[in-house]
């Protein structure tokens, strides 16, 4: 290699290894790289309770979520054909509601998951602490986690938003999806790849912290 | 004249209309950037909102307050609403919530898609409120993005305060 050539491409080599990864872009709390916080006895929908040591798949993705908010609606097909597309594969997918709204209690969530076919794990996390620990701002919002509960991903399905209009059909804001930034994440994890894309903006309503 | 300004763009701007734009005036980015540039001298607090949005219709009430209390001492008040403007329904709700609430507030609504309206408006979500000094500099950006430190009535008021320098 030319002697000129070598230095730019040292300079650039260093460069690209001091540039700051994207994580936390759009998170104030979490970043890529953050252990799955540990979580106890929340209750699910299907009366039984879940603890984060209960989580034994090689990849965990919880979902926050909140029944009422019209862009959970309009991705709600979406997150059961992911979550069913993964079924018999060492993949987790737990729902999460943090909100104190009467919509988005226990009872509620039930009746949501029921008529919606959840076929997941969807646990109502009442003292949001879990919510609180990962920066989990927006419904509907993804993190996925690697089998040593490393956070890989953290944002949305993927890329074009869909929300339940007042007809009540579903609008996808950008038209068909074309990337799937979760399947693509959990794919990647599966195979022991790095994420190619490890944060996006998570677009949705926003969580209701209590004071 | 520098009053009627966002009545001029708007009127330049021939947007389509929809329900609802009676009261909501649809601006693109371009022509909100315009809008806020022809407020400048005023402190301008815009609130973001949606019908989609159940807090921002809960925090709406104080905001018409604010704007009565406020609005003789050189504050503008804005509501830019981001519901969906090919929706006709959710427009005609954002128009009706709107002319109920009443209060001494101007009312816009993006004409871009929802989530590139987002990040043309550095949002990540709302509600969230943005107050702007009188020579048009952002001032203070206040919002739900950090779960320890979602922004309260009250901080939009200490804000106003204090830009007032009371």
């Amino acid at each position: 290699m030319a002697r000129s050539l070598r230095m730019p491409i040292l300079l650039a080599t260093a460069l690209l290894l001091a540039a700051p990864l994207a994580a936390g872009e759009y998170n104030a709390v979490a970043e890529i790289g953050d252990s799955l916080p540990a979580f106890e006895n929340l209750p699910a929908t299907d009366g039984s309770t879940l603890s984060s040591s209960d989580l034994t798949e090689d990849v965990v993705v919880l979902v926050f979520l909140a029944n009422h908010c019209p862009w959970v609606r309009g991705m709600d097909p979406d997150l059961v054909q992911l979550a069913g597309s993964f079924e018999g594969r060492s993949v987790r997918f737990v729902g999460v509601s943090v909100n104190h709204r009467d919509e988005d209690r226990l009872p509620a969530m039930k009746a949501h998951a029921a008529e919606h076919g959840y076929d997941f794990t969807y646990v109502y996390d009442e003292s949001q602490e879990l919510g609180r620990a990962l920066g989990a701002t927006r419904t509907p919002e993804y993190f996925v986690f690697d089998a040593d509960r490393r956070l890989v991903y953290m944002g949305a399905i993927h890329d074009s938003p869909a929300h339940v209009t007042s007809d009540g059909s579903i609008d996808y804001t950008k038209g068909e999806p074309t990337t799937f930034y979760v399947a693509d994440a959990i794919e990647a994890t599966l195979a022991g790849r790095p994420v190619a894309t490890p944060e996006t903006r998570a677009h949705g309503c926003s969580v209701e912290y209590e004071g | 004249m520098r009053r009627l300004l966002p009545l001029v763009v708007l009127a330049l701007a021939l947007p389509i209309r929809a329900a609802g734009d009676a009261v909501l005036h649809p601006v693109s980015q371009e022509e909100w950037s315009q809008v806020l540039a022809s407020h400048e001298g005023d402190l301008v607090v815009v609130d973001f909102w949606a019908t989609w949005c159940l807090p921002c219709l809960e925090r709406f009430p104080k905001m018409v307050e604010l704007s009565e209390r406020y609005a003789d001492r050189g504050v503008t008040f804005i509501a830019f609403s981001l519901d969906d403007r090919d929706d006709p329904g959710a427009m005609a709700m954002a128009g009706s919530f709107a002319r109920k609430q009443g209060g001494r507030i101007e009312h816009y609504v993006t004409t871009e898609p929802i989530p590139d309206a987002f990040d043309q408006l550095d949002l990540l979500g709302i509600p969230a409120v943005k107050i702007y000094a009188r020579d048009g500099t952002l001032a203070t950006a206040l919002d739900a993005d950090d779960p320890n430190h979602q922004f309260t009535d009250e901080d939009v008021e200490e804000a106003i305060e204090e830009l007032l320098g009371g």
